[in-house]
């Protein structure tokens, strides 16, 4: 049994018993490198500074959902395009994933040879096919829904285990937008179960996905990688917030970590193995305030690029009123019913532009909160937003471009002036996009505004340029001197170090990055395990 | 849904007021009394305010209605003040989303300052003494940033800030999304009405 034992200016230093892996964080990535270690047998203690949700506390509430957003220090985020921290950070088990979309489409071949091809950014040490084995196995773990034919663009792979979602009249009537267009669509590929799988229930269809997904349809962490890390013997540790890793008798190991809890007393956990799981955000704020020992500029930074090369993708959102047809955008899911990706390819879009373009149909619009119905037009306030209101809830339709971000050394996570937990220093998040990604959102706009007016959409406009998703910060290369780590996630300078997550990702391409998250963290962790330690 | 604590032995514990809390309404005190009401009927009932001053939050009630009319009579004086009055890890406040960084009370009152200093600048008035028609302009000029004077944070992500406080109380509730005619479909409805 781990037991846990403190120490602080008041208390005397206690640690827990030595485990043979700590992992920090207990999202996406981290419940299933805690499923694979603990199913392999080996001891596995999970610290997250957040606190164990459990299905019960998801309301189905926007306002309610806020508490499953990143509730730890402080995230200052600049730059001439901020990174929304506090929209896209999770908080608790599940992290990030417990409030994301599903939306899981598969990165692209091309997406992993950007510098080779184009000689612009990075190129990732592995390609598309290293993943696809575990995509495959992945989907069939989770159940993905979606229709592998009718997409296109797919990259190979094992057509989805179970049917598209259903889709509703905002999708049919945005599709027909494009289909007069010229173009295609085709199901999204999705996370969430159109028919009940592996004791799991099929999805409702009531829009709720952002605040947590109570059934276990959407496949979150609670109902996936979490109950088998659970039922292997993992152990979890909630209000444990991870304030830096321990050198240990040489700079090439580390020997644990130190946490501090809800009442401000600090513990220490010796392991084996360090997995660093936690988000984009804090996993180079970790190392960079890990400066024991001979770590002077943070542990595994010898490279200097912990924190560099943070990513995010830009959102282009485009509406339009059907007047004619009541679009029920209350109803689906909160990702998306419908794709396109005829212009993913990096100079598809042209004009300056760089960078893929994935766009998603149909998303579930509620009256509120951020990607609802009254901030579509947030310039109207009074008796003009009351009216906007009334015609919008049942006549709006809305798609979102999603634009890859490049990878660029400038853009970084680093740490603040502000001081944290256990002494630390707060971070900050610096993004700005290149011209030619910020290009790629205006083509995108006036793409989008075109092909909505084609379908018969009145009014069509396109909002501000807004970014989701968080990616980079501690990418992998084959380098040492221009990577974090190597291809499987391990520190290039400390043996006993393994980085988990989205922050791995040398270039962003324009899909949301939980599913290959976690094609990542599977085949890393079962690397982990036949290699261990060696 | 009105919860009365006087039944709790020695009065409500913080232990008590946080569970209820946790399940999806706030602690207000009435008239000495602590209860747990929505935003709407803390409003109604002239609950006290933990973090705002009166004047605050005649402003801001004032600005949330200007901006959603609705948002006074839903309490977003009272939703905006319990909030503050929580660990930032709960609250429910948009500007969590916004980035806005921590202690929110200082967003919040330096906010409503800059707004009333420019509303004494432009129009001549302190802003709740001025009619919706009248601070049209000034309230535009937020988004764009274009208002001044301007001694705050950022004029649009203070009017987004609060255009979305106001938005959950009237836009974003099982009974907001009735009158609409939207059907809600909670998986779990959250307590009370909002």
């Amino acid at each position: 049994m781990v037991r846990p034992v403190s120490h602080n200016q008041a208390h005397s230093p206690t640690r827990h018993a030595r485990v043979d892996a700590v992992i920090v964080g207990a999202g996406a990535a981290g419940n299933v490198f805690a499923a694979v270690l603990a199913e392999a047998g080996k001891s596995v203690l999970v610290l997250d500074p957040g606190p164990a949700w459990k299905p019960a506390d998801l309301y189905s509430s926007a306002i309610w959902s806020r508490r499953l957003r990143w509730g730890g220090p402080p995230v200052e985020s600049t730059g001439a395009n901020a990174f929304g921290a506090g929209f896209n950070a999770g908080w608790g088990t599940g992290g990030a994933a417990l409030h994301h979309y599903g939306t899981w489409p598969r990165l692209m071949p091309a997406d992993f040879t950007m510098q080779s091809d184009h000689g612009k950014g990075l190129d990732w040490p592995i390609g598309y096919d290293d993943l696809r084995p575990f995509y495959d196995r992945v989907q069939t773990e989770v159940g993905v829904s979606g229709d592998a034919v009718a997409e296109i663009w797919r990259p190979a792979g094992e057509p989805y285990p179970l049917p598209p979602l259903q889709q509703f009249a905002q999708a049919r009537l945005l599709a027909k937008c494009f289909h007069a267009s010229g173009m295609k669509t085709a199901p999204s590929p999705m996370a969430i179960l159109s028919q009940d799988y592996k004791g799991r229930p099929a999805c409702l269809y009531d829009g709720w996905c952002d605040a947590g997904c109570p059934i276990g349809a959407l496949a979150n962490p609670l109902v996936t990688y979490h109950p088998r890390a659970i039922k292997a013997g993992a152990k979890f540790v909630n209000h444990a917030h991870v304030t830096r890793l321990l050198p240990g008798k040489t700079a090439r190991v580390a020997a644990g970590v130190d946490y501090v809890d809800a009442a401000g007393t600090t513990h220490t956990v010796l392991a084996d193995m360090v997995i660093l799981a936690a988000s984009t955000i804090s996993n180079p704020t970790i190392l960079l305030n890990s400066t024991g020992g001979d770590w002077h500029l943070g542990a595994g930074n010898s490279s200097g690029l912990v924190g560099r090369y943070f990513m995010t993708h830009s959102i282009t959102s485009v509406y339009g009123f059907f007047d004619d047809e009541e679009t029920e955008n209350y109803l689906g899911v909160t990702g998306a019913q419908a794709t396109n990706m005829d212009h993913y390819g990096k100079l598809s879009l042209g004009d300056g532009a760089f960078g893929s373009l994935q766009w998603q149909l149909a998303p579930t619009m509620k009256p509120n909160d951020l990607l609802g119905v009254a901030m579509a037009r947030a310039d109207l306030f009074g008796a003009d937003l009351t009216r906007f209101m009334e015609r919008a809830v049942h006549h709006l339709a809305v798609m979102f471009g999603f634009g890859e971000g490049l990878p660029l050394l400038d853009n970084r996570v680093e740490l603040s002036d502000r001081v944290g937990p256990g002494g630390t220093r707060t971070p900050r998040v610096v993004h700005a996009f290149a011209p030619e990604s910020i290009r790629l959102s205006q083509n995108a706009a006036k793409l989008g505004l075109k092909i909505v007016a084609s379908g018969g959409a009145s009014e069509p406009w396109a909002g501000p340029m807004a970014n989701a998703h968080m990616m980079g910060g501690t990418i992998m290369g084959t380098d040492p001197h221009r990577s974090v780590t190597d291809s499987f996630g391990r520190s290039h300078d400390i043996g006993n170090l393994i980085i988990a997550g989205p922050g791995l990702y040398p270039t962003a391409g324009a899909m949301n990055p939980n599913f290959t998250n976690h094609a990542l963290a599977l085949r890393n962790a079962e690397h982990a395990v036949s290699r261990w330690l060696s | 849904m009105v919860m009365d604590l006087r039944d709790k032995g020695n009065g409500p514990g913080r232990r008590t007021l946080l569970k209820s809390a946790a399940f999806g309404m706030f602690a207000f005190s009435v008239a000495g009394i602590d209860m747990l009401l929505s935003p709407q009927e803390a409003r109604a009932r002239d609950a006290a305010l933990t973090v705002l001053s009166h004047d605050e939050a005649a402003l801001l009630e004032a600005f949330g209605e200007a901006l959603v009319p609705g948002a006074r009579v839903a309490g977003i004086a009272h939703f905006v003040d319990a909030n503050l009055a929580r660990p930032h890890a709960q609250s429910l406040l948009t500007a969590r989303y916004l980035d806005v960084l921590p202690p929110h009370d200082a967003f919040y009152r330096e906010g409503l300052a800059a707004l009333d200093r420019a509303s004494h600048a432009a129009l001549g008035a302190p802003f709740v003494q001025v009619s919706a028609e009248q601070a049209k302009p000034l309230i535009a000029a937020m988004l764009p940033g274009t208002i001044a004077p301007w001694h705050g944070p950022p004029p649009a992500l203070f009017y987004l800030a609060v255009r979305s406080d106001a938005a959950d109380l009237v836009y974003g509730t099982p009974a907001a999304f009735a009158r609409m005619n939207v059907p809600y479909m909670p998986h779990i409805a959250p307590p009370g009405d909002w």
